[in-house]
């Protein structure tokens, strides 16, 4: 945040350390503009109300991991205030979106005394506070979930798993709240927020009364704990961060444009396109690009036919294409066009997808693609109410699918099968509607 | 400015005192702060700063760098197996 | 042009002086020149203490950009001067590692904190000395010791590698018996620095240098000094008329309040900047660790921190807490701002402020340690102003009283230094500065 040492790919403890994020008598903070832009960007993507002007301030405690022995934080202008997060339909209220310096990491040792790695000290953290909206530990849940794979999406984030999340989560099932400090990862905070409810629950059964107080959750065993009484108050004393100066952000806010959020271009898909939930934030959460690409191919041809692609052949091959995807996409767009314009058969249609996509030689696709569509066009043929089951309810197509498998005993893959039975019976139900 | 508050100051100062300096430095604050009583009746502004001269929008690039070798800073420090020992915390 | 430089008398001048906390063993070195640097500043080759013990054995992996910049224009750092334990001081008096004595009169101080910076310079031949200010800590030794020193604008000199003591307050600047070592060495140590961002919005300084043709002096400044200061003061404002500069008294009312502001404002960053201290990974390490940490820091702190250092953190840490900081810190943000409106209102007119620098010639040691903590704040009360307000100021020996030298300031609005170092170079041709007479 402060200093110039890389985030990620440390192979030993202090090893990406200087003297500013190691606090040496003699350093200075430096602020890293791109974690400026990023903090702004979460902000405005969480309609948070962005304030002229921001700086920061000095948080002083004393801790092992915490080398100034005050973290440099922000306290009374955060980036971002008042926004919203919809979950859904359901509008969560965001209080407030800041940026900070992360401390070190501190173990214990056998002897009673312990180790510090401040290879973490001084990484940037965008501190994100919630109004209590969320009604339950699940929902909890499905809130980080979704909120990262947007915040992930819009400031380009590479997958971290959940390791770089951590949670101060408060509940109150009766008048108190109790707050768990440093939860990690979404897992954890489920059950630290399901095993709360339950404490909580059962002491106001017994005629008790909750205590505000803070707590930890013990990974292990699952439980929260009460943390050990401060017996030092800690008094931040909060002042200016005066090596920092001010910052002049509406400007540098004004002019981040965001990307469409994958949630976003779901439910656009659901209103503009008639795709069904499901079927929408598939496609999304399997790629972005591939999400694009579902319009592109609209352009060219229709929903009902992208859709058919898109969900079929196409999404199957993507994970080994997306690297080309770039420079090949516009291949894969004229072969559908020439689909969509009767150049082209579905069956050729499926063989140069698959050869584009797979990169295999379209002869011998040709070749085992048309022995099963004829396995396929047989099973229709001997059972033709399938069809009319089919336009009512798509799961119908299984049964063709179970029983080609069963025929062809593994010579072709499942999601062939299911690729092919899908495409033959759509061009079979749209032709019975001519 | 009574024993009790600079006692809970040297507290969080992480200052343990003796009698004498207890003694001595509520004496010192309580006169010092008397005299800065005046403040109360300073003249407010309507300017705003944590710097005498105005220090704005001083960014620095994103570029990963370290000038100065990771163990040459370590070597000062009391180490075990590359982490840096400290005190009990529990 | 490298050339010879001698330093076999070094080690008995130190001895006599106890103007370095470290020195270099070398006799005689092949440089440009010469210089020393105030112990806070952070240098790879000595141990870097800032006058205190709880940094003992602190060897920085880095020099400080001042210290850098001397040595990449060809200087050598002879050693690092004694100061008051990270500037808390006046006299130097607060030293963990000798205090310097006063060459005009070694049973006197040569004034704080930058006290050995100033000796140094008043001391040894062709020397110049870089020291740090937060209220006065280069101006009060200069003064004491009867050399010029420049204290540059806040932000003008990047302060990567000083020890902090209050960070909107502390100026790297510079000492020395010539008044051409200002202007030669100022622009070497000056400039943007990434490492330090508050160094990264000044004006670049003007290389031709201009005149000051008129000075207001304060009324309040000159209330409650002592009368040998204020007869020297006033045959130099005679001097001064002479010289075709214009002299005017002014009221300056605000100026009462910069004391009360600038302790508070230093001593609570002051208190944040110390909390660092505590036994880990610099200086003293040598508690035990299997302490609660708590008791592991409060130990080492309590044991290596001297006595105004201890104050200051109280003082610091009360002055922000909650409850407290709406009447003590952020008033005092405001009246910083009100006294440097006033200050530029006055520069509206006039080219400089004038002033005493101290309001006594150095005071005996013995003295000293009788004054409280208040009368020696309040000491501060001529140097405080231009620092709290960031504002460029110089001091320059403008009499003598029973041998002892008398200084007087000049001070600039922010970014002129230009004419502090045309007024230093025209008052040494009009002025008959005495040196102290150093026998070896």
């Amino acid at each position: 945040m402060f200093c110039s040492c890389p985030t990620t790919g440390a192979d030993a403890p202090n090893t990406h350390v200087c003297p500013t994020c190691l606090g040496m008598p003699g350093s200075r903070p430096s602020l890293n503009g791109k974690a400026l832009e990023l903090g702004l960007t979460i902000a405005k993507m969480l309609k948070c109300e962005i304030p002229k002007t921001t700086w920061f301030s000095r948080k002083t405690y004393f801790y092992p991991d915490l080398c100034k022995h005050f973290q440099i934080t922000q306290y009374d202008t955060p980036i971002g205030e008042k926004g919203v997060y919809h979950l859904g339909k359901k509008p969560i209220r965001i209080t407030r979106v800041h940026l900070e310096e992360d401390p070190g990491k501190i173990k214990r040792v056998g002897d009673g005394s312990s180790l510090v790695d401040y290879n973490r000290s001084g990484v940037p953290l965008v501190e994100i506070v919630t109004e209590p909206d969320i009604s339950s530990p699940a929902e909890a849940r499905q809130f980080l979930s979704e909120l990262l794979t947007e915040i992930r999406y819009t400031i380009d984030l590479p997958e971290d798993g959940e390791r770089s999340v951590r949670c101060d989560c408060n509940i109150s099932v009766g008048t108190e709240r109790c707050e768990v400090k440093n939860v990690t990862g979404l897992k954890n905070v489920e059950r630290c927020l399901t095993f709360e409810a339950v404490r909580q629950t059962k002491l106001l059964k017994a005629g008790r009364t909750i205590e505000r107080e803070t707590r930890h959750f013990d990974e292990e065993r699952k439980v929260t704990m009460p943390a050990r009484k401060k017996e030092y108050e800690a008094d931040y004393g909060y002042i200016g961060e005066p090596d920092l100066g001010i910052f002049h952000i509406a400007r540098i806010a004004e002019n981040i444009k965001l990307r469409e959020s994958p949630l976003n271009m779901a439910s656009r898909f659901q209103s503009e396109y008639g795709l069904d939930e499901r079927t929408a934030k598939q496609i999304v959460t399997t790629s972005m690009k591939l999400a694009e690409l579902f319009e592109e191919l609209i352009k060219v041809s229709d929903v009902q036919t992208a859709k058919t692609w898109i969900t079929g052949g196409i999404s199957a091959y993507w994970k080994g294409f997306e690297p080309s995807a770039e420079e090949k996409k516009k291949d894969l767009i004229s072969i559908i066009s020439d689909f969509h314009t009767e150049r082209i058969t579905d069956t050729e249609c499926n063989i140069r997808i698959r050869s584009l996509m797979t990169g295999e030689g379209q002869k011998e696709m040709t070749d085992s693609t048309a022995d099963l569509d004829r396995l396929i066009d047989a099973f229709i043929d001997e059972n033709p109410s399938v069809v009319a089951d089919y336009r009512k309810n798509d799961r119908a197509a299984n049964r063709i699918i179970g029983s080609v498998m069963k025929q062809t005993g593994g010579r072709y893959s499942s999601a062939d099968i299911v690729d092919a039975t899908r495409r033959l019976m759509d061009a079979r139900s749209q032709r019975s509607d001519a | 400015m009574d024993r009790e508050i600079v006692e809970r100051v040297a507290h969080i100062a992480h200052l343990d005192l003796t009698e004498e300096e207890l003694e001595r430095y509520s004496k010192d604050l309580s006169e010092i702060l008397e005299y800065f009583q005046m403040l109360d009746i300073a003249p407010e502004s309507e300017e705003f700063g944590f710097d005498p001269v105005e220090v704005a929008d001083v960014l620095r690039d994103d570029i990963p760098d370290m000038e100065i070798p990771a163990d040459a800073l370590l070597s000062q420090m009391k180490t075990y197996n590359d982490f840096v020992r400290g005190p009990r915390i529990s | 042009m490298t050339s010879e430089i001698s330093l076999k008398d070094l080690k008995e001048l130190n001895s006599r002086y106890n103007i370095f906390t470290s020195m270099t063993a070398e006799e005689s070195v092949d440089a440009e020149f010469v210089f020393s640097a105030k112990d806070n500043l952070t240098s790879k080759d000595f141990e870097t203490r800032a006058g205190s013990r709880i940094l003992e054995g602190y060897t920085p992996g880095f020099d400080a950009t001042p210290i850098r910049r001397m040595r990449d224009a060809g200087g050598f750092l002879a050693g690092k001067t004694n100061m008051d334990e990270f500037g808390f001081g006046t006299f130097s008096a607060n030293s963990a590692y000798g205090i310097p004595r006063n060459p005009f009169d070694t049973n006197r101080s040569c004034g704080g904190s930058s006290g050995g910076a100033a000796c140094a310079a008043a001391v040894l031949e062709n020397h110049v000395a870089l020291g740090v200010s937060t209220g006065g800590s280069i101006s009060c030794p200069a003064s004491f010791c009867g050399v010029f020193g420049i204290t540059p604008t806040y932000g003008r000199v990047s302060r990567y590698g000083l020890i902090d003591y209050g960070n909107s307050l502390d100026k790297v600047g510079i000492l020395s018996a010539k008044a051409a070592d200002l202007t030669k060495y100022l622009p070497i140590i000056s400039g943007k620095d990434h490492r330090d961002p508050t160094s990264c919005v000044q004006p670049d300084m003007r290389r031709s240098l201009r005149r000051i043709r008129s000075v207001a002096v304060p009324k309040e400044a000159i209330d409650g000094i002592s009368e040998d200061v204020m007869k020297s003061f006033e045959s130099a404002l005679e001097l001064l008329r002479s010289m075709s500069i214009d002299v005017e008294y002014v009221g300056m009312p605000s100026l009462k309040y910069s004391i009360p502001a600038y302790y508070v404002i230093a001593t609570s960053e002051a208190s944040t900047n110390l909390a660092r201290y505590c036994g880990m990974r610099y200086g003293q390490q040598e508690g035990d660790l299997t302490l609660k940490f708590d008791d592991y820091f409060s130990s080492i702190r309590s044991k290596y921190f001297g006595d105004e250092a201890k104050r200051r953190i109280l003082l610091g840490t009360f002055t922000r807490m909650v409850g407290y900081a709406d009447r003590y810190y952020n008033k005092a943000l405001q009246v910083r701002q009100v006294i440097i409106a006033e200050y530029k209102g006055i520069f509206k007119t006039h080219d400089a402020v004038l002033t005493p620098t101290m309001p006594f010639v150095s005071p005996r040691f013995d003295d000293i340690s009788k004054m409280s903590a208040l009368q020696s704040y309040k000491a501060d009360f001529l140097t405080v102003p231009p620092n709290i307000s960031g504002t460029p100021h110089l001091s320059v020996p403008c009499g003598y009283s029973e041998g002892m030298p008398v200084g007087m300031q000049f001070i600039t609005d922010h970014w002129n230094e230009d004419l502090l170092l045309s007024m230093a170079t025209e008052w040494e041709n009009a002025f008959d500065i005495r040196h102290p007479e150093v026998k070896l």
